[in-house]
Order: C-alpha cells, then structure tokens, then sequence
C-alpha cells in the first residue's frame, strides 16, 4: 500500500430529519478501482448516504475529502465538478431523443450561432461508446431501447460529465449505482458486470448499492454494511460469508417494546389462491380471525401490490379471493369495504386522506352512504360518528382544523379512524407507523390489539423488522412477486425473515 | 355558520368597489341601478354554479356557453311550434343536462382531460345549435314566458329571485348531501376517495351534468330576457363562469371554495361592468380592465394563502 490518498473519504457524516437521526457518524472510504458494495435494509440510510454525496441533502456534520483534499459539496452541481455521478433506479432518460442527444443533453457540440453540429455529435458519441465497449448506435431512439441498454446509455451519459452545462466538470471518479440490476434479466446482468469491470479496470471507483447478496460476491472488492444509519461493518469482500452478511444486516438491541397481545386465533376471514397480477405471481394464504398476519419483503417485492388486490385498489388478474367462505370479485374498493376490507394505504398523504377537509369529514367519508337519508346529511351526522373514534385514537385536533395541519401521527390515526366507524373485519395495514412519531406508533399497536380481540384480522405490511417480529403471529415473506417463506411468530428470527427477503432458502 | 376568512376578503373586496362607483357616479348607488346589475349578473351568476362544481372537483368546463345555445335554441323552436311551457322547459333543461352527463362520462370512463373533453363539447354543442336554427335566431315567445325573465315580484326582478333560488339548492347540495361532500374530496384527493369506497366516476360524471344543468338554467332566462334564441348567444360564457369563481376563491386545483364566494366573484365582474358603463369607459378599455381585475383578485388571493401556510 502506497501513500496515494482515497478517491474518496467521508468521515463521521450525521443527518436528522424531524424526528429520526437518518446517519449517525458514518463512515466511508472508496479506493480508485474498486467496486464497493453498500448493503443494508429499508431505511438503513444508505440512500441518504448517496443523497448527501449527490448533494441532494446538506449533511449535518462531518467531512468529505475527495482525493485528500477537504471538499464541501453544496449541491448538485458542486458534486458534479467533483467528479461524482450517480444513477438512481428510476433512469432519467428523454425517450424520444437519440442516444446521442440524450447523452449530450444540453452539452451538445454547436457550431457557430448555436447550430447542433450533428455529425461531431454522433462522432463524439460513437467513439464514447466503442471506448466504453458499448455496442449501440449513437442515432437510435432511446425509447426502442431495452432497459439494460437504457442503463447503458445512462451510465454513459454520467461518464461524460454533460447531464449540466458543465463542460468544465471533472471526468467520473466515483460512480454511485443504486439498484441497478432490479429490473434487468440475468443476461443483461452480465452486460451490465462486464461494462463495471471495465470502469473499474480504469481507476473509476464505484458505490455499488443492492440487496442481491449474490451480486456482492460476483463484483464486489468490498463492502460496507449499514443498519439504523450507522455502519456495522466494512470489509474486503474475501473475508465475509452470506450468513455472516445476514447476520450484519439483522443483528440489532430489540429494546423497541411491542405490547402484543396475542389472541386465540378464529375462524378463517379471507383466503387469497394463487392470485397473480403484475409483480405477484402464484400468491396464496388465509387470514383468520384474531391474527395479525405480517408481510415482509424488500422494496418492489410486491407487497404494496397484494395489498392493493385484496383492497380492490387494483383488479384481481388471476387467482381467487374468499372472503368468510364466499368467493368474490372485487370491481373496485367500493365492493371491498361492502365486505368488511379496510385498506390503510401505505401513502397516507396520496392515498388515505383529503387534506383539505376536516378530521370528521375524513372519517366519515367512506361511510357517506350509511349516514345520508336519501343522499342527504343531517347537520352533525359526520361529527355524531367521527368524534368519539377520534376522541378514541386521541387524535389532537380542533374541529375546524384540516388534516393537511396534523402531524404525521395524528394523521395516520385519521386513516385508522376512517375504517373503525364501520362493519370492516379484515384491516390492511400497509406501513402503519411509517414517519409516525414513537408514542402514536405504541397507541397503533394497542388499537391492533384491541382490534384482534373483537375478532378482527390484520394483514401488516411493514419494512421494519422489529415491528414485524413484535406485533405478528405469523409472518409471510415476499421476494419478487412470491411467497419465500411463511414463519410462525414463535420461530422468526430477524435472521429468517432477512434470509427469505433476499431471496435466500429459509 | 362561520364565513372563511378568504371568501370576506372578497366581499370587502366587493363592497369597496361599490363605495368607489359610488363616490364617482352618483347613478351608481340607487336601487333601480343595484336592481339591475343584480339582473344583469344573474345569467352569469348561474352559469358560475355549475361552474364552480365542475372546478371543485378538479375540472373545467369550457362547454358551457355553447350548451346555453343549443338549450336556448331548443327551448325557442319548442315555444314557436306552440308546445306549451310544461313540454319545451323541461326538454331544454334535458338537453343541457345530457350534454353535461355526456362530458362527464367521457371525462370519468373515457379517461380524457376536461379541458379536451368540454373544448370539443363547446364546438358540438355550437355547430348544432347553428345547424339546429340554420343559423337564425327565433323570437317572438308568448309574454306568459317571458315573465321568467321580465315578471317582479314587489320590485325585486325575477331573475334575481330564480337566481336566488338556484344558489339557495346549490348551497343545499353542496353543503348537507354526500354529493356535495364528495364532489370536494374528490377534487382535494381523488385517489384516496376512491379508496375510501366512493364511486368517483358516477359522482364526477354528475358533476359535469350539473354544469349542463345550469347552463340550461340560464338559457332559459337569457331567452325569457331576449325574447330571442340565437344559436351565437353565450359566447364566451365559459370564460366569465371561470372568472366569477376564481375570483371567489375557488382553487383551480380543485377541493377548495364556496359557493358564496363565486356569487361575489360574479357580483364583482357585474359591478364592474355597470361602472364602468355609467362612468361612460369605452367597452375596448372595459375588456382591459376586467381581464386586469380578474389577474389582481387570484394574485391577491395567491398570496394571502401562502402566508397563510406558512
């Protein structure tokens, strides 16, 4: 080892949002040449890492040095000249321009009077790709790409250091990818390998992110684990194993306290059989009464989907759904909640409430039929219903106020509320205590409880762990549209539910 | 009942331009002249109720005057055939409601924008009320009919009364049944209405009908007035519609608004325009000055909501 200095070093970087410390002291060092993974779960706060590197975030304290040299990086543009580029999952691509154009956006060679000099465009392009061992033409519409090829072009883009005017900026020293194989099929995969090896193999160093334990070993130099916004581990690659990684990656103080109350389990409320649709293929399980059925899976293993299926949110495509023994079709959530399905969705904001009209008015909106006498609302029929479930789940609002005023907890205790007022039976939590500060996350546990003793069941979808682990009698894992596993709450170990959500035997 | 902060601002807004005409023409604040600009208001002021459903909701109707027309049209032809009243009104008003229930099918099921949806409707809905009428107007109705339009009751104008009574069941609708209630969800988030178990597509489809309705509404009085149904009138409703509920606080972005606010916005233009006359300002200045007002008011308005939210 020679005194060379890392390509890049960030030391001890904090960040807070309101209400949670996303990184806490973390550090980071990428060597020029080396592909570094970076693995962790859900809200590990990897992506924040990358967002304050990009610029996206001001961290709250510590430093970056880029080459050895201290740097603060502003924003965007600053990480740019310093020769950092990253590619999100969502690919940002103009699909109807050229490959070309889209790589040169807004840097396009001009002549005189700003005139696109075209044929030094597709020239400059081409010899780009031929250098990066690419083989696609600079002219093709990026909307007939496949989306392997469309990554392609987004790397190459990032390359070039042209997504701002910046002709100055710094060719790529550090190239963050985020998930970049999520939707590439297993050829593409190795496309995608071959093409970082090569920029590897020419001093670039790159922040490899995934949940593909496969991938770490396959490209991998090093890695870096996170969990709770602190680094738990960094390591060459040779000298960790698949469980040890696991283990990483799960392995944490359970303090968090969860009040479950478990509750004999009843008869069967709904059975789903081998529901397919978009993502989900093959989906079958029952729910029965008194049981909080949690579902884990990482991000895009198709929870949010399933729970959409069986709100109504979305039509069933394949399968079959019973409810209390019959078989029903659900046109939209209208035919759900008649059979007693409430949907917590998992963005509340977007999905749950109308920000603009009060707690009551939220409530009572599902149950606009039931309280109307010929399409008409007596003067305090929503307050008569809404207040004392509010009163109940100690929502902390006036009665004038609107919801978009509350705080991220008592809003979700509106959404709650929304489902209470009714016949529902069957309650879809889809990431209940998502932004919910800790007291309301403990009164939402308490309200599951108290739910599951009257004879309710409760499917759970949540990415926290803890919270899985503590509130479910039976937890089902999902890895890429299918059921990996199904753990009994007495045998789950964060361990178990991990390994299946990577797609891992269980 | 407690009146928003915003739709007062408006009526200050509204009371302080009277107090200016007033000081500047002393025409201005008589009775017979406040009785007229009330009269004169109210076809517009009709048109704003449908109006304001439509943009609550998160849409916009473009549709309106030309539905004016042909409900217009349809109505006069009906009266000179000699069909009675009891017959032509109630198929007037179906013409105007069809229409609307037309856009608001093919904005909900169709899955179009409003703005396409309603920009063909307005030229439909005029091209029939022209091939309707060959192009002509029809007059001449039996003064039992124009009493809808000429007829006081005391010293107060029909139209003023009728127009009282549309905003009277709008209000009533808007404010005491589910529809009402889910017109604003659906226009403050119609996702999460979905998901709550509203039917969003039939309510939205009925909200466009209102806007039809109404239209319909004021085709009536506007040929009661004229003594005349003319396949042009109703130009540039949609317009004026949009302004007087704009101007009443009525968000754009749907899920935001009053009914009485857009009555003042419609007050406001009306007095605008009688003031503007009586202080003898060419009609070329007037269109400057409204379209000026119309800006000023939402800028106003723009800016006071985001001190508000913050």
């Amino acid at each position: 080892m020679t005194a060379a200095p890392p390509v890049l070093e960030m030391r001890g970087i904090r960040k807070a949002f309101p209400g949670v410390v996303a990184l806490d002291g973390v550090d980071l060092t990428l060597a020029a040449g080396a592909v570094h993974m970076l693995l962790g779960e859900n809200g590990a706060g990897k992506s924040t890492l990358m967002k304050i590197l990009s610029g996206a975030y001001a961290k709250d304290a510590g430093d970056i040095r880029i080459n050895g040299r201290a740097v603060e990086i502003r924003g965007p543009r600053d990480a740019l000249a310093l020769g950092i580029r990253v590619i999100y999952q969502e690919l940002n691509l103009v699909p109807h321009l050229s490959v070309a154009e889209n790589i040169f956006l807004g840097a396009a060679p001009v002549r005189w009077g700003g005139v696109v000099d075209w044929r030094a465009l597709y020239d400059r392009t081409s010899h780009l790709l031929t250098d990066l061992g690419l083989a696609l033409d600079p002219r093709a519409l990026v909307s007939r790409l496949g989306l392997a090829q469309r990554q392609m072009v987004e790397i190459a883009k990032a390359l070039t250091g042209s997504s701002a005017k910046g002709s100055a900026d710094k060719p790529a020293a550090v190239l963050v990818m985020d998930e970049p194989t999520s939707s590439l099929t297993s050829r593409e995969v190795t496309q995608l390998f071959a093409l970082i090896e090569r920029l590897a193999a020419r001093g670039v160093a790159i922040v490899y992110i995934t949940h593909r334990l496969d991938e770490v070993f396959r490209i991998g130099h090093s890695i870096t684990v996170m969990r709770d916004g602190r680094v738990v581990a960094t390591r060459p690659i040779q000298d960790v194993t698949v469980p040890e990684l696991v283990r990483m990656m799960a392995n944490r103080d359970l303090t968090d306290h969860f009040p479950k109350v478990r509750v004999e389990r009843g008869a069967e409320l709904l059975r789903v059989e081998n529901v397919s649709r978009g993502p989900l293929s093959g989906i079958t399980f029952s729910l029965h009464a008194g049981e909080v059925l949690g579902i884990a899976g990482l991000l895009g293993a198709g929870r949010t989907e399933l729970a959409r299926v069986v709100a109504g949110a979305d039509r069933c495509g394949h399968g079959r759904l019973t409810v209390r023994g019959r078989e029903v079709r659900f046109r939209d959530p209208a035919d759900a909640i008649a059979h007693g399905i409430g949907l917590l969705p998992e963005d509340r904001k977007a999905q749950g409430l109308v920000p603009g009209l009060t707690v009551a008015r939220n409530i009572a909106l599902p149950h606009g039929r039931r309280l109307a006498w010929l399409g008409m609302l007596s003067r305090h029929c929503e307050t008569t219903l809404a207040n004392p479930i509010a009163a109940d789940l100690r929502v902390k609002a006036t009665a004038t106020q609107t919801v978009r005023q509350l705080s991220g907890g008592n809003q979700q205790k509106v959404v709650l509320g929304k489902w209470l007022a009714g016949d529902v039976g069957i309650f879809i939590f889809d990431e209940p205590t998502r932004g919910v500060d800790v007291g309301a996350k403990v009164e939402i546990y308490q309200l599951m409880n108290r739910l599951t003793a009257r004879g309710a069941g409760i499917i759970m979808i949540s990415s926290e762990l803890p919270e899985l682990l503590g509130m479910s009698d039976r937890i089902l894992v999902m890895y890429r549209g299918r059921l990996q596993a199904e753990i009994a709450a007495t045998e789950a170990t964060e361990e178990r539910v991990l390994s299946a959500a990577l797609g891992l035997a269980s | 009942m407690i009146v928003p902060a915003r739709q007062f601002g408006t009526l200050i807004g509204l009371l302080a331009l009277g107090i200016v005409l007033w000081i500047l023409t002393p025409h201005f604040m008589t009775v017979s002249n406040l009785l007229n600009v009330a009269e004169q208001t109210s076809i517009n002021a009709i048109v704003a109720v449908g109006m304001t459903f439509v943009i609550l909701s998160g849409g916009i109707d473009l549709s309106v005057g030309s539905i004016v027309a042909l409900s217009g049209v349809v109505l006069g032809t009906l009266l000179q055939a000699g069909h009675s009243m009891a017959t032509a009104l109630p198929l007037a008003l179906a013409v105007g409601l069809l229409c609307g229930l037309g856009n608001g099918a093919l904005v909900s099921w169709g899955g179009l924008p409003p703005f396409i949806v309603t920009l063909g409707t307005m030229s439909i809905a005029r091209g029939a009320a022209l091939l309707f009428t060959e192009g002509r107007p029809v007059s001449g109705f039996d003064p039992s009919f124009r009493m809808l339009a000429t007829g006081r009751a005391g010293f107060v104008p029909a139209p003023v009364i009728e127009t009282t009574m549309v905003y009277a069941a709008a209000h009533f609708v808007l404010s005491r049944t589910t529809f009402g209630r889910y017109v604003y969800a659906i226009g403050g988030n119609e996702e999460a209405t979905r998901l709550s178990g509203v039917s969003v597509r039939f309510h939205k489809t009925m909200v466009y009908g209102v806007s039809g309705l109404m239209s319909a509404v004021a085709a009536v009085i506007l040929t009661a007035r004229l003594n005349s149904a003319q396949p042009i009138a109703g130009m540039m409703y949609e317009l004026d519609a949009i302004a007087a509920t704009v101007i009443g606080g009525t968000s754009l972005m749907g899920g935001d608004g009053t009914l009485a606010g857009t009555l003042v916005g419609a007050l406001i233009m009306g007095v605008l325009r009688n003031g503007l006359n009586l202080l003898g300002v060419s009609s070329f200045l007037q269109q400057i000055v409204i379209g000026a007002v119309i800006v000023v008011a939402v800028l106003i308005d723009t800016v006071l909501k985001r001190k508000n939210r913050t």
